[in-house]
């Protein structure tokens, strides 16, 4: 008995390989896509990505439990590799179907590489200005830095220690140890208003004056939400203090240690780019004679090895560079007619593979179409 | 002083600068003879339809406008028995003769009673009738504007629109007003006539009339600043009211939406109407000379002067193509074809050929015979070959790929289907391809007909769209994969009628056959269309797939096949089982073709009539009914799902 035999033999592998489950897990995509685009009018695209699709589970009415895309796409992922063990006949006559799969496969392989490993942010640039980090659209760290290397606009100062927000836990405190500083999240609201209280007994530390926070629901547009945070601090000077940071404060809340004055502040995450980037034109054209806008496009300069050397990014035609791949997404322009370009960058090593996955299956696609046809045509013949 | 003869002082400096500018042309006028109220006419309008305007950011000749013009304010493309072009010429020349025509379209008796208009049979309005409900109108557009648009009612959104199709009659009803006589420059003093170097026969004269005379009314006028107002005697009244009748005419017949005079600012295009340029700037020889020339037009259609008139509509589009940027001649250059397009109505004769396969096909079912057959297939090429033309025809005149709109997409997808059909034709050779053909051209013509009545369909693209190869090869495949969706649906339909009639066994095998190879068709399609639909959004947006609603409706059709595949080769469904899910495929394919729109969400909104929304769901209703009592009744002769 060759070893495929002794798996086919396998009943949790033929179970596993079935095409009723095959079935139900389309279906039960079919039905989450649907669901999900419905969704969408209500919660928004970003809740509804979350709720339906990168979800293991979600509660349907508030009570029931429903499988999420995520964990459908599993279960065709073990589905597909049971049947490539177990039930494909490796012939020449079914190489389409194999090609097929295989595609398939690799279409679910880069969903996930792009769920965890891709790093989307943007970039938002007067002309004239440069930068060599971009901002986060939606998650949030902890910063800290000393007092006087204030950050100058565009310019990432590497001084500066930050943590995700995520990462703090209630039961585990996190040390700045460099700073000399100890946070110990208490309260933590992903959206939420502030309010300055009475002024008599200070209980939070916060340089804007904010006493309290109250939590809200999340908006349709994550980019919406604004968090606030609630930390038990110590510092080296033996201080022990309640320390409130929120999303917009105003200023940065100072803390002195014994190394002297820190800033800390709850911001946008920022990502360093390993090279500077700077925008020297921002161009918009029109329809003649209408609003419509027919193209806009920035023109911007890279730092490489100290020289400068530029390109035009517009619609469909991105500046891709060391994995970095940047795209006109919007533009503004303020009542001084100033123009401010903003560059969506993304970090994907995975970016590569749907397009590869797009082109296996495709081909699968055709060569068995063809196949099928000409064996139709022989047997009517 | 006075604050009146100060204005005037004002209007005074502002002429005298425009004096300085203008040069006098004193040779005689011809005029429109007013005192009849018809014009003449002139019999052809063969020059003056080809005339280029810049209209919502495309050049197109005059005779598109026009229908467009028509189209939008109406819903048809005739008005009684003039053509689009002849109505909209004796609205621009003579707009007095077209008050009483009723073009405008309301739809909603509740409209009705709150402006007080008696219904009409018809459903179309003369500006007569409407013009005492305007100031109302006014008033409930601007509380409507304020509402977001979804939230807006049936009513709400049909006052809307009647109201942007006044402010667009109005705007457009002034254009040529220059050339006119009118009583605000009606000139009985001799005497003023003879300062002002007027013709002495005649008393009614034209605004543009005064305006050449710019110079003279200055002199003459310059005895006003010396003396107060009570003092002036009839001359110097005669001279201030005629002033201020023309900075009330500069103003009134501003920003009129008809751009037919290519001027340069900053690299930009900008097209503007006569009264435009001669505010703007009437000191350039061209745009003088083009001016003139439209008065001279207005002119000769009011005589019946046809020789004239075409002469001075051929030396306005000289001086226009002499003075255009090279992507403005390339558009211009395409003015015949987008002619021959308008005049050939080649959509219609599709739709007859294939109107007339289909009765063909019905009279087949009764009476088959050899030569039937043949005539059914004749019937569809007749119908393939002129949409075909007109579907090259607009890529031609669009320089861009056929689907960019929900009118583009009805067409294509039709289009597609009928060469599928034929290609079964061709294949089996069993009149199953050519009904499937003769009804595919047919049914998506006449959806696209219903979306193309609301105005122009070669619109220009906005940025996201505007773009190249992935564009193309995106839509055409996704839409290709509609097209092969919608066949196999047809099929399936056909299929479960087949059971029902109790055909032979190896017709419903071959029928099968067709349908899931249709059906592979559309599903390779229509996944290529996804995929490379992601390619796209990587290439622009940075992400190949971000559940979006129109990335999801196509993942729904793709997912749909994979599902009506996977459940055959496992035995889960029998062949009636395969037709009814192609059958309901066709809603699958709906639901991603425009759910969207229905949703009206995501990036993509093409506009979408709450109209057409019944009648959608009009249809899924119908097709549930079909299919269950099929399945009911096929289910007793022990035929299975």
């Amino acid at each position: 008995m060759t070893f495929r035999q002794k798996l086919q033999r396998n009943k949790i592998l033929k179970a596993l390989a079935s095409l009723k489950l095959t079935v139900l897990c389309l279906s039960l995509l079919f039905i989450l896509t649907l669901w999900g685009t419905v969704g969408q009018v209500q919660n928004g695209l970003y809740l509804a990505q979350e709720r339906f699709f990168h979800s293991f589970f979600f509660l349907a009415m508030g009570f029931l439990p429903f499988p999420g895309a995520q964990l459908v796409m599993w279960v065709l992922f073990v589905n597909l590799t049971a049947v490539a063990l177990v039930r494909y006949a490796y012939t020449w006559n079914r190489i389409g179907i194999l090609i097929i799969h295989g595609g398939l496969m690799l279409f679910l392989v880069s969903g996930y590489v792009t769920l965890h490993g891709a790093v989307e942010s943007h970039l938002a640039l007067g002309e004239g200005n440069a930068a060599n980090y971009s901002t986060a659209f939606h998650s949030w760290d902890v910063a800290v830095w000393k007092d006087q290397e204030t950050p100058a606009t565009g310019k990432f100062v590497t001084d500066v220690t930050s943590v995700d927000i995520m990462a703090f836990k209630h039961d585990r405190p996190v040390v700045f140890e460099d700073q000399g500083i100890t946070l110990r999240l208490l309260e933590y609201y992903r959206n939420c208003g502030a309010y300055t209280g009475g002024q008599t007994d200070i209980t939070y530390r916060n340089a804007s004056g904010i006493q309290r926070l109250e939590p809200r629901g999340l908006e349709k547009e994550p980019g919406e939400n604004t968090p606030g945070a609630i930390f038990q601090a110590e510092t080296t000077t033996g201080e022990s203090f309640k320390l409130l940071l929120y999303g917009s404060d105003t200023a940065p809340t100072p803390i002195e240690t014994k190394d002297g004055r820190y800033n800390l502040s709850l911001r946008l995450k920022h990502y360093p780019l390993p090279f500077t980037l700077k925008l020297v034109d921002f161009i918009m054209e029109r329809h003649p004679g209408t609003d419509t806008a027919r193209a806009y496009k920035s023109r911007v300069a890279i730092e490489t090895n100290g020289a400068w050397r530029e390109k035009v990014i517009s619609m469909n035609n991105p500046l891709r560079y060391k994995n970095f791949t940047f795209y006109q997404s919007s533009y503004s322009i303020d009542k001084f007619n100033n123009e401010t370009s903003i560059l969506a960058v993304v970090h994907n090593a995975g970016q590569v593979l749907p397009y590869l996955a797009t082109f296996i299956t495709f081909a699968g696609l055709v060569i068995h179409f063809c196949m099928m046809a000409s064996r139709s045509r022989k047997k009517h013949a | 002083m006075p604050s009146r003869s100060r204005q005037i002082l004002l209007a005074f400096v502002t002429l005298l600068t425009a004096a300085v500018l203008c040069p006098v042309n004193a040779a005689a006028q011809a005029v429109c003879p007013l005192d009849s109220l018809k014009p003449i006419k002139v019999s052809s309008l063969e020059a003056f339809k080809r005339i280029p305007v810049l209209d919502q950011g495309r050049i197109k000749p005059i005779d598109t406008l026009a229908r467009n013009f028509l189209l939008q304010l109406s819903g048809r493309s005739r008005y009684q028995k003039e053509t689009a072009t002849e109505w909209f010429a004796r609205f621009l020349f003579a707009p007095r003769t077209t008050f009483d025509d009723k073009v405008f379209l309301i739809n909603n008796p509740e409209l009705l009673e709150a402006i007080n208009v008696e219904p009409e049979k018809k459903r179309r309005y003369s500006y007569h009738q409407l013009e005492p409900g305007y100031d109302k109108i006014l008033e409930l557009a601007r509380v409507i504007d304020k509402i977001e648009d979804k939230d807006r009612s049936v009513v709400e959104r049909e006052l809307l629109r009647l109201f942007s199709n006044l402010r667009y009659y109005i705007d457009f009803s002034g254009a040529f007003a220059y050339g006119f006589p009118h009583p605000d420059f009606t000139l009985d003093s001799l005497e003023v006539r003879n300062l002002l170097d007027l013709s002495l026969e005649r008393n009614q004269f034209s605004f543009y009339d005064l305006f050449e005379k710019t110079d003279q009314l200055a002199a003459a006028s310059a005895v006003l600043r010396t003396k107060e107002q009570d003092q002036w005697n009839e001359t110097e009244l005669t001279l201030a009211r005629l002033i201020s009748a023309l900075i009330f005419w500069t103003n009134h017949y501003a920003n009129c939406p008809l751009g037919i005079i290519p001027t340069q600012e900053d690299l930009d295009e900008h097209w503007l109407s006569p009264m435009d340029i001669i505010n703007l700037n009437a000191n350039v020889p061209a745009y003088r000379e083009e001016v003139e020339l439209i008065r001279d037009m207005t002119v000769h259609y009011w005589n019946g002067e046809q020789v004239q008139f075409d002469i001075s509509a051929r030396a306005f589009m000289n001086s226009v193509n002499n003075r255009l940027t090279v992507k403005e001649h390339a558009a211009v250059d395409k003015i015949p074809l987008e002619l021959a397009y308008n005049s050939l109505g080649l959509f219609l004769w599709a739709k007859l050929f294939y109107g007339l396969g289909l009765i063909l096909v019905l009279i087949s079912l009764l009476r088959s015979s050899r030569v039937i057959t043949r005539l059914i297939l004749v019937a569809t090429f007749m119908g393939f070959i002129p949409h075909l033309i007109a579907l090259v025809m607009r890529i031609t005149i669009l320089s861009r790929p056929p689907v960019s709109n929900l009118y583009e997409t009805f067409i294509f997808v039709g289009l597609i289907g009928v060469a599928l059909g034929l290609l079964l034709e061709y294949l089996n050779k069993d009149q199953l391809g050519t009904t499937v053909a003769n009804l595919c051209g047919l049914v998506f013509l006449m959806i696209a007909g219903k979306f193309g009545s609301d105005g122009d369909t070669m619109q220009m693209l906005v940025a996201v769209l505007n773009s190249n190869f992935w564009l193309s090869t995106h839509v055409i495949a996704i839409t290709t994969g509609y097209a092969g969706c919608c066949v196999a649906g047809v099929v399936g339909h056909i299929y479960i009628l087949q059971l029902l009639t109790r055909q032979d066994k190896s017709r419903l095998e071959a029928t099968m056959n067709n349908m899931l190879g249709i059906l592979g068709f559309g599903l390779i399609m229509t996944f290529l269309g996804t995929a490379l639909g992601g390619i796209w959004a990587d290439q622009s947006w940075g992400r190949f797939w971000g559940w979006d609603p129109k990335e999801n409706g196509a993942l729904l059709i793709v997912l749909w096949c994979a599902i009506i595949f996977h459940a055959r080769i496992g035995k889960m469904i029998h062949p009636l089982g395969v037709a009814v899910g192609c059958a309901l495929g066709l809603i699958v394919v709906m639901w991603a073709w425009f759910g969207v729109n229905l949703l009206s969400v995501g990036l993509h909104s093409y506009g979408f009539t709450s109209g057409i929304a019944n009648s959608l769901g009009a249809y899924v209703l119908a097709e549930l009914v079909f299919l269950t009592v099929s399945v009911l009744i096929l289910g007793k002769r022990n035929i299975k799902v």
